[in-house]
């Protein structure tokens, strides 16, 4: 474990040694990051705007899940996002036996191949929504809510990386598994909005199947002080199920990975 | 001798020469439609993905109308027809050539994509609008079940749908040159996939996919109507659903055929000076 985080920790340096080779690149790839995100916010506010109250929310109360949810986007898809990729760049290119060779967790290689910096973007976005939110609705930041944030955000990035990764799994089957990956995530778009304003088939989706509502909807009801019982808390165990079903599958993919020949 | 040589070629008419640019072009067509619908999977997965999406949209916007008859003058069953359709239509202002162009670059491609005796524009548009067409076959089992699910209605008067149809065409046909003229920014960049995404972020919010232009702000309307994307989004889904009515299609095209005008010109101005510029990598 140590081995691993001192190692994590060495190669995060030459991954960021490599972006800052090309600063425009970044700056342009950060910059338009949140560009996208700011023109999805900005639909919201334009709906907003005719509406008072969107099933009981208020537009700030709307922009608080929204930005929670991106914040978790964020954290995932900075440090994980080769898992969209495993298919397409490892395993169909046969450069998944380079890894295999190395003395090392394959997939812990694949990952810390990763360093997405248009999260950075996301990241920028997510802050600015939480932080100008809860400025207008008046909620004031004491450490036990600060320390909630943390955790809600841990959580719902650790659910984002858990699709990813059981997703990811398939690629072992099917080669190239990112458009599943991306279909799955896509669900988040549901998770934008108080989950309250779906049927309940697609809540009970986003609670318990792709339960992308413990990354924005349960947390953002809890900080508000709305009524969540449980749920404000269950995201983490649902994370750990799903890393844990993620691993385990990885491991029968990994007993019958037989490489492409390429 | 030599007039036996050259009977030949001044028999070789104006026809014959249309005949094999037609024969060369409808080739490369069918290839391009043969490769969109090569992914069986991939195909399937797209159409559950855009049958949760727009599920999405149509209960968010049913929990926006709650209890209100018209927003913006719309009525929730406009709005969501309109919603419907654009979010069906929303790839259409997603796929742009300046990816393409920087990978044509990176590989080398672009070289044997300028080498081949027919004209360059004409050959991708060629291939853009069967892309087209074979997405809009696949988007019927969609609109289909949208129909059985969520009620969508279309017209009957079968010239409203000639009128959306023209109107689709000209702005796909806008949305290229503008598209052909962004790309153009790759020879000189190199770097290619914040351009795309900057473009895709305006897309979405100027062309009216995700909310009917009628219900902005008035500066941001005109912010959206000054830029090309809406051409291919609003104004052919407006002419369909009603909210623009067939009375006005006229100026609509009008307006249209000026984009495309000035836009394929620009479009080609631009492209003959960046290609100077460019230097192909690798291959």
């Amino acid at each position: 474990m140590k081995r691993y985080l001192k190692l994590y920790g060495w190669l995060l340096l030459q991954q960021i040694k490599i972006k800052l080779e090309y600063p425009v690149d970044f700056f342009l790839s950060v910059i338009s990051q949140i560009f996208i995100q700011g023109t999805g916010f900005l639909t919201i506010w334009v709906v907003m705007a005719q509406v008072p109250k969107l099933n009981g929310w208020n537009f700030y109360e709307v922009a608080l899940i929204y930005g929670l949810l991106t914040l978790s986007f964020a954290v995932s898809v900075t440090f994980t996002s080769n898992l969209w990729f495993i298919g397409y760049t490892y395993i169909r290119s046969g450069d998944f036996d380079r890894l295999l060779v190395r003395p090392i967790d394959p997939l812990f290689h694949v990952v810390m191949d990763t360093l997405n910096y248009s999260g950075f973007g996301d990241f920028i976005s997510g802050f600015i929504l939480v932080i100008g939110s809860t400025l207008a609705l008046g909620l004031t930041w004491t450490p036990a809510r600060l320390l909630y944030l943390a955790f809600a955000v841990l959580t719902g990035a650790a659910i984002f990386v858990g699709t990813y990764l059981i997703t990811a799994d398939t690629a072992f089957w099917i080669m190239d598994s990112q458009p599943l990956t991306y279909s799955v995530f896509k669900n988040f778009e549901f998770a934008k909005y108080p989950l309250s304003v779906f049927p309940r088939a697609i809540q009970f989706l986003l609670t318990w199947l792709i339960p992308y509502g413990f990354a924005s909807y349960y947390p953002a009801s809890y900080l508000l002080g709305r009524d969540t019982g449980p749920m404000a808390w269950v995201g983490v165990v649902v994370a750990v199920v799903l890393l844990f079903i993620g691993r385990r599958l990885w491991f029968v993919g990994l007993r019958r990975y037989s490489g492409t020949g390429s | 001798m030599n007039e036996v040589i050259a009977r030949p070629r001044t028999e070789v008419p104006l026809i014959r020469i249309i005949r094999r640019a037609v024969v060369a072009y409808a080739a490369l067509a069918s290839i391009s439609l043969k490769s969109a619908l090569a992914y069986v999977t991939a195909n399937w997965l797209e159409f559950g993905l855009q049958f949760l999406w727009m599920a999405a949209f149509v209960y968010f916007w049913r929990a926006v109308y709650a209890g209100r008859p018209t927003i913006a003058g719309l009525e929730l069953h406009q709005t969501l027809d309109y919603i419907i359709l654009s979010t069906t239509f929303m790839p259409l202002v997603e796929r742009f050539l300046i990816v393409e162009f920087g990978w044509m670059l990176r590989e080398g491609q672009l070289a044997i994509e300028l080498l081949r005796p027919v004209d360059f524009q004409i050959n991708i548009y060629l291939g853009q609008l069967t892309g087209l067409l074979s997405s809009l076959l696949q988007k019927v089992p969609l609109l289909l079940f949208a129909w059985f699910f969520f009620g969508l209605r279309l017209p009957s008067n079968p010239l409203i749908w000639l009128a959306f149809a023209v109107s689709l065409l000209l702005g796909h046909a806008i949305m290229f040159c503008f598209g052909w003229t962004f790309a153009c920014l790759a020879f000189y960049t190199t770097e290619t996939w914040g351009l795309y995404k900057l473009q895709v972020g305006l897309a979405r919010l100027t062309s009216g996919a995700m909310v009917p232009l009628t219900m902005m702000p008035g500066w941001l309307q005109t912010v959206c109507q000054s830029l090309p994307f809406a051409q291919v989004i609003f104004v052919p889904i407006a002419l369909l659903t009603g909210i623009t009515p067939l009375s006005q299609t006229p100026q609509v095209w009008a307006v249209q055929v000026l984009w495309l005008i000035g836009l394929l010109g620009f479009s080609r101005l631009i492209f003959h000076l960046a290609i100077r510029k460019v230097t192909i990598q690798g291959g």
